[in-house]
This record gives C-alpha cells, structure tokens and sequence, in this order.
C-alpha cells in the first residue's frame, strides 16, 4: 500500500507573525493580525471563525494565492515571500493541493483529466495504482469519463478531493469543500479527507463554518477579527459548537 | 433607461474600444475612398481653372467623337486670321500642345509616371499663359531655347544657361534653358514635365506645321464673351468651333471625373467588403454580450422592464459604439486616403498631392454607414435579450435562446444555392433572368449569400475541424493544446462566426491569387504562342509611345530582320470606347502569330479591318460588312472587313488596321507614335550582337524598353503582379478587421472564462502555459477561416477563370504555394490576435478569478 512518508510532528506549513492589512488610514482593514500558527504534516486542521474573522484570508495567504502585508509564511522548509512568480506556480502544482467551495473542475476536461490535470499540466506521468486507489475509494470509477456538467454536486467536489490528493502534495488546503454539498454527500467528502489522512498520512488545512465538518479534524483553530483566539484537539460537533458560542458572548 | 445603457458602455471601456474599432476601420475605409478621390478631382478642377486663367474664349477642332485622352486634333493655322479679324477680338495667338521628354545630365529621359511629358509653344503675351509664369529668366526666342518647368529643373539640377536634350516625335535634339516656368503656386503642372518653344519651333518639333492644337482668345474690355464667341464661329470654316475657357475647364474636368469614378467604385467595393466583415465582428460582439448579460437583462426584466425597453437598451448601446467609431472612423480616413495615394505611387500614378477635401457627403455616407450597420448588427441580439424570461435572472442556467441546428443548415444550404446560383447565373448568363438584375449585381449578391451561408454552415464543421487542426497541438503541448481545442469548440457559432470574418477576407485574396495566376499563365502561353518576334521595344509608363524613327533606325541595321510597328488607338464603339492596333501588315506574319482564319494580312495593308473571331461571330457579321468606328479626327467611318483573326492577345486589341489606315484616322495629334515594336534579329546574325544593336538603339529614345520573349512574359506577369498587389492590399484592412474580431471574441470569452483561468492557474498552470492555450486557440480559429476561405476563393476564383474564356483567360492555373502561404498567414494571424487577451488572461488575479460571479 502506498502511505504518504509523513513524520509526524514535522511541520508541513507554517504561518509566522503574519498580518494582512486591506485599505489605509480610517479604512485600513486587518484580515490577519500578527497570526503564528503552525499545520502539522499528517494531521488535519480545520480553521474556524465568524464571517470576516480572516480564516478564508488565512487559508490563501498559507497557500500561496495571496501575499501578506508582513510576516512570513512557510510551506515546507520555503519561504514563500521570497519566490518568484514562476516558482510559486511550481511550488503550487508539487507541494499544494487545492479544494475549493464550488467550480473546482474544468468543464472542458471530463472528470479522469480533472482529477490528474496537475500532472498533466507539468506533463508528468501519474502513479496508476495511487489514482486508482484514489479513485476506488471516491466511487468515482464509472464517472471518470464524464465531463463535470453530468456529475453531481458530490461527485463534483469528489474529483476536486481526489484531483489535490493524486499528486500527492505536501499540504492541501480545503475551502469549504461541502459548503455547497447536502449532509449525505457532505459526509462521504468529510470522511474521505480524514482518511486520506489517517490512512495515507496526507496534511490538510480545511476552512469551514460548520462545526460537523469542523469535528472530522484533528485540530481546530478558532479566529476572531484576525487573531487566533483558541484551539481545540480531538474536536466533537458539540466541543465545537460550545466553543462556537463564546464568539456571540 | 438611456443613462442604464449609457452606463453599461462606459463601464466596458475596452469591449467599447474593440467593437468600435472594427466599424471605425469600415468607415474610415469609405471615408479614406471618397476623400482620396474628391481631392484628385479638386486638384484636377483646379488645375484646369488655372491652364484657363485670364482667357475667354478658346477655338480648336469640334469633334464628333471623344475618346482617348489626346483631346481634338489641329487645325489649320489661316484660322487664327479669321479669328483675329472678329471684332471685340483684343488678342488672339495659336500654340501647339504634344510630347516632348527631357533628358537629365546622365542623359536619361525624364518620365514621371503617370502624368504625360509635354511640349507646347509659349507665348510672351502672359496673359495667354493661363497661370504659368517664368519664376526666372524669359521666354524662348529662337529655335535653339526652351523653358522648362522648375519642378523638372529644380529636381534634376538644371539651371538656366545649362544645354540639355529634348526628345519629340520629330527630333531629338540639344536646347539652352532661357527660363524657368511655374504655374501659379506650383513647380508643375499636376506632375507633368513642360517643355515650351518659341512656336514656330515647336510646330516644327511636335510634328505640326501649319497648324494649331487650338487658338486662344482674349476679348476687349467690355466686351461680351459670348457675343464675340458667336462672331467667331460664325467666322470659323467647318470643323472648328469656339467655346468658353469656362466651359472648356469645366468639360475637362468633368470628363477626368468620370474616369475617376471608375477607381472610386472600385475602392467603395473593396470598402464595403470591409464594412461586411466588420458586421460579423460587430453582432458576434453584441450576441456575446447580451450572453454575458443575461443575468443582468433578466433581473432588470423582473423589476419591471418590459422586452421592447430591453431591445432599446441595446440598441442605444450599439448607436454610441456607432456614433463613436463613425466619428473616429472619418478622421482615419485621412489617413486612409494617404496610404491610397502611397498605394498609386508605388503602382505608377503619381497624383499630385495637396489639401485633403471632406466633401459633406463624405461625412453623412461615413456616419451613416457607421452607425446603420452597427444598430442593425445589434438589433437580432438585442430581440434575442428582451426573450430572457425574468426566471433566468434566478436561475443559474445558461438560457438559450437561439435557432436550431436545423434551422440553421436549412437556412445556410438555401443561401448557399441561391448565392452559388447567383454567381454561376451572372457569369455564364442567360440560365434564369433576374430582371433588373445585371450580371454583376447578380455575382456580387451572389457572392454575399455564398458568405452568409458558409458562415451559418460552418459551425458544423468547426468540431471536427478543430480537432485535426488541434491534433499537432495536442501532439506539441499536450495539455494547453487540449484545453486550446476543447475551448475552441465550446461555442461552434461563436468559433464560425468569427472564423468566417477572417473567411471573407481571405476567399477574396484567394480568388484573385487564382485569377491573377489565370491571367498570368494564359498571357505567358499566348506569348510563348503568338510572339514569334525576338524581341519587343515598347514604353514604360503611360505615355502614348514612341518616335517612330526608332522603328527606322532598326529597320536599316544590318543585324536586324524584320521590324512591326504597332500603333495603338481610340475609337467609339457605338458610344463606349474601344481599341484599334495599326500594324505593319508586311512585316506582321513574321513577327506576331494573329491566327488569321479569313482575309488576309496583305489584304489588310489596302485599308479595312481585322476583327477578333468571337465578337466577329457575336456580331453574325460576314466578310465585307462594314463596322461603324468613330474618330476623333476623321468622325465616323464604315471600315470594311477584310478578314477574321483569333489570338488578340499579343496585339492587345480586338481591331487590326494597316498603318496607312491608321495614320489616316489617327494623324497629327501624338498617336503617331509607336507604341510597340516587334523586332527580329536578321537570319544568321548572331543573338548577341542583334540584341546589343537593339538595345544601343533603342537607348536613345526616352522610355523605349527592350526585352526579349522571356524578358516580356515577365514583364507582361509583372504588371498582373502590381495589381494583385494593390488588390491584396486594400483586402488588407478587411483582413485586420476580422483579426480585430478574433481578439475581440477571445477577450470575451476569457472574460467568461475567468474562474477556469483562476483555477488553472491555483493548481499549478504556468502565466506562459496560460499564454499558450490562448493562443493555440486563437490559431485554430484563424486557421479554420483561412481554410475556409481559401475554399470559397477557389469556387470564386475557378468560375470566373471559365467564365473568362473566351476573354483570352483559358488557362486555369491554382498558386499552391500561395495558398499554402495563406494557411500560414492564418496561423500568424492567430498568433497576433492572441497576444493581448493572452497576456491579460495570463496575468489574471487567482484570487480574484476563482472567486469571480
């Protein structure tokens, strides 16, 4: 069986004093506020918060998408304020996986060139067992030549799940990934992402609102007006949402 | 609402710019057309009024007949004392109007080409000189003296004292330069070289002793011009009449403006070609946008707008795009009618260049055309956008509101067969009568069906056609190249549409690849056929030829063999013009193959005429009937036929005469030059040398040009070559307008494309990976109507070449290598046309692309 080789304890991504500032003078908005966290390799966090807390802003500026006005942010052993343009698209296509809320998939691309559009971008061959593994355990198999417009919403965001992990990159990060999924189809995603981790060592950083999603993590780290404000280890749906409501006290 | 609209355009301030470019460059097109020829006609209107300046009235020869440029024959020079004796006559002098060249310090002939070589008398009344006027020195007084103009003189470093030689019918021979002459505020007279004599040495020079091209007369003061222009002609013997300078200034210049329409008819064609394909840019722009706008249509629909304030929405956003470009477009026209004054140049005619007239036709054409097909070009969209149900502004569904498929191709095969119909009725005729409907409307509206329908019809084939095209692609760069297809087949209307505005073009410049190669192949064979002579002597430009002591001088080496003259001439066919080619009838069987089927060419050398086999049989004319040819200087005459021929090619005329015949009805007035020889070296003289005779001979005499038959194929496809050049080129700027449209189609659909692009790019997709799936795209497109393009052209350009027949265009010959030529331009067209929407989807904000609505 192929395990992805993560030690844990190492840190597959990491977030230094980083802010972001949006505006300037009276208008001057901090998204992200002097933020240090750290996402452990084979581990899975979830980022939660009230609307404008900053999570989503966090979950871009850790993944490359977007720069911080200060502060440094790592992936790996790289610190991505020092890359360059190129780099960063290289560093996006090898190390990073992407799962976004909705219109993850080209529609031009049926659902197998979706899910290995990274490597076939980089025109790289593609480890066959790993993606029929990946695909095995989606239910994907009979779908792989349909193109995204005939597939559900589910599968859709399962192609989009198996896409950032066939490339077996160091991190993925999760928009929320069922934001727009009914709790069925929400669940299956849900449940693959933590296996995906605790049977192949896969890291994943997972933004949500929800505190079902937010208890299939590990770890859940709670932001408020650009500061993280707490965390939890070992979430439940309810040790969630307890913690959920000291945001509205 | 209007405000809505008003706002919606301006907030798309680069859709704005593209759409409007394209109807800008249509209009300027037309604009550039009219301005151009306005001003030639201007400078022309003025010229004329200037050469009559300060004379009243002016006698010369009445003809019958107007045709060619040579204008009446002489008279005889006892007139002028007829003139002189009227009363109220204040001053009256004959002069003498020909050709005469210039020779410069290298001792080369000076042509211009285009405007004519003269030489006339001067006189030392001024006030005859119309506007000329000596910028220095004085008037010539003996028959070694001439005055040049200053253009001539200032350009070719000749200054007064200086000798130089001058070429006329009669004499090549040395002159000192005693003045420098202008005319009013120019150094020339449109262009033209002058040479003026004292008169009795220009009579003599330009072969017309005796005689006066016309007389000029001033009136006393107080006099009325037309009471002592009505005692004139009573005076006058038949034959001679007395006209207004007035009148003869405004009939000169109107008769210049009918020649010149011609041209402006045929550039107002290559302009609406343009204005065609921008109205394909223009509705595929506007169908996209109301597209994208569907959302936004829908809402407004649902808050209460009713279908009909829609429709007006857009149509008021298409009338500031017209209105915008329409203005722009005019003011490019400028600059349009200086690169067709550029593109003259560089084929030959020379114009004079000064101040560009905008007539107020000009601007009402312009804004109209501009803004009418642009409105019209938005009004099936925007009927289209007032049927979004207000639901759709709900929903997330792409609404399509559209033709079926079938509807479609059943429409498209229709147009396609009446279109093919058209054109194939127009040139082989007589198969369906439309009527009103002349043989080229017939063709030309042919031609417009045969585009809608190719272009309806081909979103059938862009699939199939983008996959092939897109296999090396996908061969070459596997992933961008995929998605490249893959999107290029997304929309297969869009794709056709804006292939078929590249398709427009292209079929035309394919069409005349065809023909020209045609006409080119079947000159070369009709050469290689009916030029039996050595070599050729003719003249370069536009001049009307030749002395013929050339002919002469050749006739007497011993090298040489036989020497034909030809003689070209105008005459009235029935009241359009026509051609006439005098030749050396005892000489001609040896040098020039005619195919005389009836007659004989001795035959031809006691008078009558020689007629072209087809329109001899057209006409169902026999042997010894008679054809009615009107001259300007001998009127009409019943000239016999004496006999048929059938290769005109060569000789270049449908009439032979012999050359007393064509002296006789040609004479005294400059068609008295050769216009062609046809020379053989003598039997066993040796090629070289017979060639070194010719030449050494032919160097003395401006402009007269030595080739032998290679030489002349060449010449004879270089001359084809100059047209399709300027043809291609003024096909150009249809060309770039649908380059337009495929910038402006990609930029669009990128637009639509936007979070496609962001996600790309967040999983790894590299800004130049990105750059390359655009332009793969924008490549096939190009090519898909560059192929089809060269498709239509070839129907085009095969038909009319068998039309064309019996015309003398019976070899069809297809340019491969062009037309692959043109497959190539396609993809770099393409490749251009990608380039901006290229680097703007490649710099596209990820952030802001994949959380784009």
């Amino acid at each position: 069986m192929t395990t992805m080789q993560a030690i844990s304890g190492t840190t597959a991504a990491r977030l230094d004093g980083g802010s972001k500032i949006y505006g300037a003078g009276d208008t001057e908005v901090r998204a992200l506020d002097n933020v240090t966290v750290e996402f452990e390799a084979g581990r899975y966090t979830a980022i939660m918060g009230p609307s404008g807390s900053g999570k989503s802003t966090l979950l871009h500026c850790t993944a490359g998408l977007d720069d911080l006005s200060d502060g440094r942010v790592y992936i790996g052993d790289v610190e991505l304020g020092s890359l360059k343009e190129k780099d960063l698209t290289l560093l996006r296509r090898e190390k990073v996986g992407f799962v976004f809320q909705a219109f993850n998939l080209i529609p031009t691309l049926n659902a197998r060139e979706n899910v290995l559009l990274p490597m076939l971008i980089a025109g790289e061959d593609h480890d066959d067992a790993w993606f029929e593994q990946v695909v095995g355990i989606l239910g994907l198999g009979d779908r792989l030549s349909h193109r995204p417009s005939e597939l559900s919403g589910g599968q859709q965001q399962r192609v989009a799940a198996a896409r950032a992990l066939v490339s077996r990159p160091e991190i993925i990060f999760a928009d929320e990934p069922s934001g727009n999924l009914d709790s069925k189809s929400a669940a299956e995603l849900l449940d693959f992402m933590r296996r995906a981790v605790k049977e192949f060592g896969q890291t994943i950083v997972m933004v949500t609102h929800d505190p079902v999603a937010a208890s299939y993590a590990d770890r859940v780290v709670f932001l408020e007006d650009g500061k993280i404000v707490d965390e939890l280890h070992n979430p439940t749906t309810d040790s969630v949402i307890d913690r959920m409501r000291q945001f509205g006290a | 609402m209007i405000r809505t609209a008003l706002k919606t355009v301006f907030a798309h301030k680069l859709r704005l710019a593209l759409t409007a470019l394209s109807v800008m460059m249509g209009v300027a097109f037309i604009a550039g057309t009219f301005i151009f020829t306005d001003t030639i006609n201007d400078t022309f209107g003025q010229l004329f009024d200037d050469i009559y300046e300060g004379q009243d009235i002016i006698v010369q020869a009445s003809t019958e007949f107007d045709v060619g440029f040579s204008g009446p024959p002489p008279i005889d020079e006892e007139v002028l004392d007829l003139v002189v004796a009227v009363p109220g006559v204040e001053v009256a002098e004959g002069g003498v109007q020909s050709s005469a060249t210039i020779f410069d310090k290298d001792d080369e002939g000076i042509i211009p080409t285009g405007p004519p070589t003269l030489g006339a008398s001067l006189t030392d009344d001024l006030r005859l000189a119309g506007n000329a006027g000596l910028r220095e020195g004085r008037v010539p007084e003996t028959g070694s003296e001439v005055a040049i103009d200053a253009a001539t003189a200032d350009s070719n470093d000749l200054v007064v004292g200086d000798v130089v030689k001058i070429e006329t019918p009669v004499v090549t021979d040395t002159y000192e330069i005693v003045g420098i002459i202008r005319f009013g505020d120019s150094d020339n007279l449109a262009g033209a070289t002058f040479a003026g004599f004292e008169l009795e040495t220009a009579q003599q020079v330009l072969d017309l002793e005796g005689q006066y091209s016309a007389i000029t007369v001033i009136v006393e003061d107080g006099a009325s011009v037309d009471v002592v222009r009505n005692s004139i002609a009573v005076a006058l013997p038949e034959g001679v009449e007395a006209v207004s300078a007035a009148d003869e200034a405004a009939e000169q210049s109107e008769a210049l403006s009918e020649s010149l329409g011609f041209l402006q008819n045929a550039l107002l064609i290559f302009a609406l070609v343009a204005v065609f394909v921008a109205t394909f840019i223009i509705q595929n722009t506007f169908r996209i946008i109301v597209r994208q706008r569907q959302k936004e249509l829908a809402l407004m629909r649902a808050v209460g707008a009713t279908g009909s304030q829609v429709v007006w929405m857009v149509v008021i956003e298409a009338l500031v795009v017209g209105l915008v470009a329409s203005i722009l477009g005019l003011a490019f026209g400028f600059v349009i009618a200086g690169l067709l004054t550029a593109g003259m140049s560089a084929v030959g005619f020379d114009l004079p260049s000064t101040a560009a007239t905008l007539a107020p036709r000009t601007i009402i054409v312009g804004m109209a055309v501009g803004v009418v097909v642009t409105i019209a070009s938005a009004v099936l969209p925007a009927i289209r956008a007032s049927r979004i149900p207000p639901v759709a502004a709900l929903q997330d569904v792409d609404i399509t509101l559209r033709m079926s498929d079938r509807r479609r191709t059943t429409i498209g095969v229709v147009l396609l067969v009446l279109g093919m119909g058209g054109i194939l009725n127009g040139l082989f005729g007589d198969v369906v009568d439309f009527g009103p409907l002349d043989e080229l409307t017939a063709i030309g509206v042919g031609a417009i069906l045969v585009f809608l329908a190719v272009s309806m019809l081909s979103s059938l084939v862009v699939k199939p056609a983008a996959r092939f095209l897109g296999w090396p692609m996908i061969k070459l760069d596997n992933m961008t190249g995929n998605l490249a297809v893959e999107n290029s087949v997304r929309k297969p209307r869009r794709t056709a549409t804006t292939a078929s505005a590249l398709m427009i073009g292209l079929a035309l410049v394919t069409f005349f690849f065809v023909l020209g190669d045609s006409i080119k192949s079947s000159a070369s064979a009709s050469i290689e056929e009916g030029l039996r002579a050595d070599y050729v002597v003719s003249i370069d430009g536009f001049s009307g030829g030749f002395s013929p002591a050339l002919g002469d001088e050749l006739r007497e080496q011993p090298e040489i063999g036989a020497v034909t003259s030809l003689r070209f001439g105008f005459w009235d066919n029935d009241g359009s013009e026509d051609f006439v080619m005098g030749l050396d009838t005892d000489t001609v069987d040896e040098t020039i193959f005619l195919g005389v089927v009836q007659g004989s060419t001795e035959a031809l050398g006691e008078g009558g005429v020689f007629v072209q086999e087809d329109i001899f049989n057209d006409n169902d004319w026999v042997l010894g009937d008679t054809v009615p040819m009107g001259f300007v200087a001998t009127g009409l005459q019943h000239v016999e036929i004496v006999g048929v021929f059938t290769e005109a090619n060569v000789v270049q005329a449908n009439y032979l005469v012999g050359m007393d015949f064509h002296e006789a009805n040609f004479a005294g007035y400059g068609a008295d030059l050769d216009f062609v020889l046809a020379v053989n070296a003598a039997d066993g003289a040796d090629a070289d040398s017979a060639r070194a005779v010719v030449d050494a001979t032919a160097s003395e005499y401006a402009g007269a040009t030595v080739r032998d038959q290679v030489e002349y194929r060449e010449s004879q496809e270089n001359q084809v070559n100059q047209i399709l050049v300027l043809f291609n080129g003024l096909l150009f700027l249809a060309v770039i307008i649908a380059v337009i449209g495929i910038v402006n189609t990609l930029a669009l659909s990128i637009f639509e494309r936007t979070r496609e692009i962001g996600l790309l790019r967040a999983v790894g997709t590299s800004r130049w990976q990105i750059r390359r799936m655009i332009t793969w795209e924008a490549m096939i497109v190009a090519i898909i109507g560059a192929v089809l393009g060269i498709v239509v052209g070839l129907f085009f350009g095969v038909s009319v070449t068998a039309a064309l027949a019996s015309q003398g265009i019976d070899v069809l010959s297809i340019p491969l290598g062009q037309i692959i030529g043109l497959v190539i331009f396609g993809a770099i067209a393409g490749l251009l046309a990608a380039i901006l929407p290229a680097r703007r989807a490649s710099k596209l904000n990820i952030l802001e692309a994949i959380s784009y609505h």
